[in-house]
């Protein structure tokens, strides 16, 4: 079961005008408790290729199959499995952090004893305790991140697709954004991470894969990358993966 | 220099492109507003020169006063054009005679100003119409003045021959006629005045239109905000990657705003029927409430129910362009500068039906303002009191159709990769979209986030 597949990408592409590609022929997978990385520099298809496997998107070519469903043909399914936190995402500022947690809750669950089960589970996970009560426009900047990833761990997915999970937060917030991350992978659940944190990814995923101009260049674990290109870190390994192609 | 460099930085951010758009198409669509009162207004001023009338006296001295008419003192020539009314169903008389005011000398006009007496001379005026200018009886006035005149001249002449003047002479020489005003609308009539009536129905009807500007205005802009905020705080990725369908997402949100914009509805519906009740007191209103049901302008439950559903139309139109203006926004700024045309669209047509006849502008003009969705809506109360049916089913079968192209529009906006590629404008950033997404042409997506 260690092996059995959450996400398996297939020749992935997104093409918005003739010839130009975000996104091309992108393959990977990602196992059942594994948390995957996707890197690259701003425009390199990361967050295309994350926002056709949420079914945002649609595929020109390729398909993706989440927990045994398509995105091209059961996107509805799809969406059962997997929760997706998009970059720089914000919340509804009127709403309470309980109230939002509610609200996204019901949209997951079948009914309500499940809505107080998610309830209680991401109150649990954002740590927020009584603020959850206060305003979501009364939150900082790290709060508001905590109660998204607490709102996308809830569900117990399959698959959580994070885009830049910590961007933009300070050194305290980020750790506890990354431990949270080791924690809920080490439980069985799966990840799909995008970042151009080099340090970060290093620290939290399993695997990474490198993307350039919308190719998925390199797979490996972080060990098997530094072997494989003979660097001290990540970053040293993804410079010479983008200037080699 | 401080100030300055503060005011130029302010100033650039305030008048981007988008706002010298706005700027422009206001521009314009106040020039055609202008363009189209003032030729309504010349069109006034040459109808009152046509005077239509009907000579039943049939004197020397109607025949003189006639004369008298069409070569006035004051200067100028009228145009007077008699015709012959053969009974007093004035409705039938003026179809029969296709003419829209006629100006009746009674018999015994002469008798009554040779005799000393303040003669009465009738003004039948067909009203199609509750504006303002369309219902200016110039032609009375104008033919009011005339006759007057012409009295008082006679009369002059020949007192004056005879050297005296009576106490009694001179009070009638200070009102030689009286005016008796019959309006008839269809195929009904009643003794007063076309003007008086529209005043009457104007402030009775006054709030429908200001609530149809205020709805259309405030739930676009419900919808515009709930999208674009949505899409701005990326709370819309979110939600539309979660188990729930585009379209109850979408649904959810026009029906929200047309429940909030229905209660404002149903505030003001209530507020402005106490103003206008409050105005409503007093005077000769019961004799007025009397003559406006005896023309049949008073609307039916039915009739009620008809203009609400028009008016639920352009709401759910307004509503539908907005959604779609609501994904194009790229920040607050942008989405309140693209509430811009529908402000526009509702604005031309709620001033030219206050203020004119729609139905009696030149085809050109005419059919630009039909093909404003909303005209419809604020013109539904005069074509349903006025038995414009045609006008009316004509109207919301274009407001239907139209709806449609929308929603269908909105939908497939909505439910496709369009949602988060197009924007208004692009930008270097977010070379994405922009109006060649509208079009339905691939464009590159805002991938400034990668």
């Amino acid at each position: 079961m260690e092996n059995e597949n959450v996400l398996e990408v297939r020749g992935l592409s997104k093409q918005y005008k003739k010839g130009v590609y975000a996104s091309q022929g992108v393959t990977f997978n990602v196992r059942k408790g594994e948390i995957f990385a996707l890197i690259g520099q701003n425009g390199a298809g990361k967050t295309t290729t994350i926002r056709m496997i949420s079914t945002l998107l649609k595929a020109t070519e390729g398909d993706a199959i989440v927990d045994g469903h398509s995105i091209l043909t059961e996107p509805e399914k799809v969406r059962q499995c997997i929760t997706y936190l998009p970059d720089e995402a914000g919340a509804y500022k009127t709403m309470t952090g309980t109230g939002y947690l509610e609200f996204m809750a019901g949209i997951y669950a079948s009914d309500a004893r499940q809505i107080k089960e998610f309830v209680e589970r991401a109150s649990e996970i954002s740590e927020l305790g009584d603020r959850l009560k206060d305003k979501i426009g009364t939150y900082s900047r790290g709060m508001i991140r905590k109660l998204l990833l607490a709102r996308a761990m809830m569900p117990q997915p399959a698959l959580a697709i994070l885009d830049e999970p910590t961007s933009g937060l300070d050194i305290i917030n980020a750790l506890d954004i990354r431990r949270m991350i080791k924690k809920l992978s080490s439980q069985g659940m799966s990840f799909l991470i995008s970042s151009h944190n080099m340090l970060e990814i290093e620290y939290v995923s399993d695997r990474i894969g490198i993307i350039a101009k919308g190719h998925l260049l390199e797979i490996g674990s972080a060990q098997e990358l530094k072997e494989k290109y003979n660097t001290k870190n990540l970053e040293e390994v993804f410079e010479k993966v983008v200037l080699s192609k | 220099m401080k100030f300055m460099s503060l005011f130029k930085k302010e100033l650039r951010e305030m008048l981007t492109p988008q706002t010298l758009v706005v700027l422009v198409m206001i521009y314009f669509g106040m020039f055609m507003l202008g363009n189209i009162m003032g030729k309504q207004i010349d069109k006034i001023v040459e109808e009152s020169s046509e005077i239509v009338l009907c000579d039943q006296d049939d004197t020397e001295f109607t025949k003189k006063m006639i004369e008298a008419m069409k070569k006035p003192a004051t200067g100028g020539t009228n145009d007077v054009k008699l015709v012959s009314i053969e009974s007093d169903d004035y409705p039938g008389e003026l179809e029969r005679l296709g003419e829209k005011n006629i100006v009746l000398i009674p018999k015994g006009f002469t008798e009554q100003v040779e005799s000393g007496k303040t003669a009465e001379y009738t003004y039948i005026s067909r009203m199609t119409s509750l504006s303002t200018l369309g219902n200016v009886s110039s032609g009375s006035e104008n033919a009011k003045a005339l006759i007057n005149a012409s009295v008082i001249s006679t009369l002059y002449g020949k007192k004056l021959s005879e050297g005296k003047l009576t106490l009694e002479e001179i009070s009638q020489l200070n009102k030689p006629v009286d005016l008796k005003e019959v309006t008839v609308v269809q195929d009904k009539s009643s003794d007063v005045g076309a003007s008086t009536v529209a005043q009457m129905k104007t402030m009775e009807n006054m709030f429908m239109p200001i609530i149809v500007f205020l709805l259309i205005m405030y739930s676009s802009q419900m919808v515009l905000n709930a999208v674009s905020t949505e899409k701005i705080d990326k709370t819309l990725e979110t939600l539309l990657s979660a188990p729930v369908s585009r379209l109850s997402v979408l649904t959810s949100k026009m029906l929200a705003a047309g429940v909030v914009a229905a209660l404002y509805a149903v505030v003001m519906m209530f507020g402005m029927q106490n103003v206008v009740s409050k105005m409503q007191t007093g005077g000769d209103t019961a004799a007025y409430k009397d003559a406006i049901e005896q023309l049949g302008l008073t609307l039916s439950g039915a009739q009620y129910i008809l203009i609400g559903l028009q008016m639920f139309v352009s709401i759910l139109i307004a509503l539908s362009i907005s959604l779609v203006l609501g994904v194009l926004a790229k920040d607050a700024k942008s989405g309140q500068s693209l509430l811009l045309p529908i402000q526009l669209l509702s604005m031309v047509p709620y001033m030219l039906s206050m203020f004119m006849d729609v139905k009696t502008l030149s085809p050109v003009i005419r059919y630009i303002i039909y093909a404003i969705p909303f005209t419809h809506t604020f013109m539904a109360n005069e074509n349903i009191m006025f038995g414009n049916t045609t006008l009316y089913w004509g109207g919301l079968a274009y407001q239907l159709a139209l709806l449609a192209i929308c929603m269908t529009f909105a939908i497939r906006v909505f439910t496709s990769d369009k949602i988060f590629t197009m924007t208004l404008g692009g930008g270097k950033k977010k070379s994405g979209g922009g109006f060649a997404a509208l079009f339905g042409k691939k464009s590159a997506p805002d991938h400034s986030d990668e």
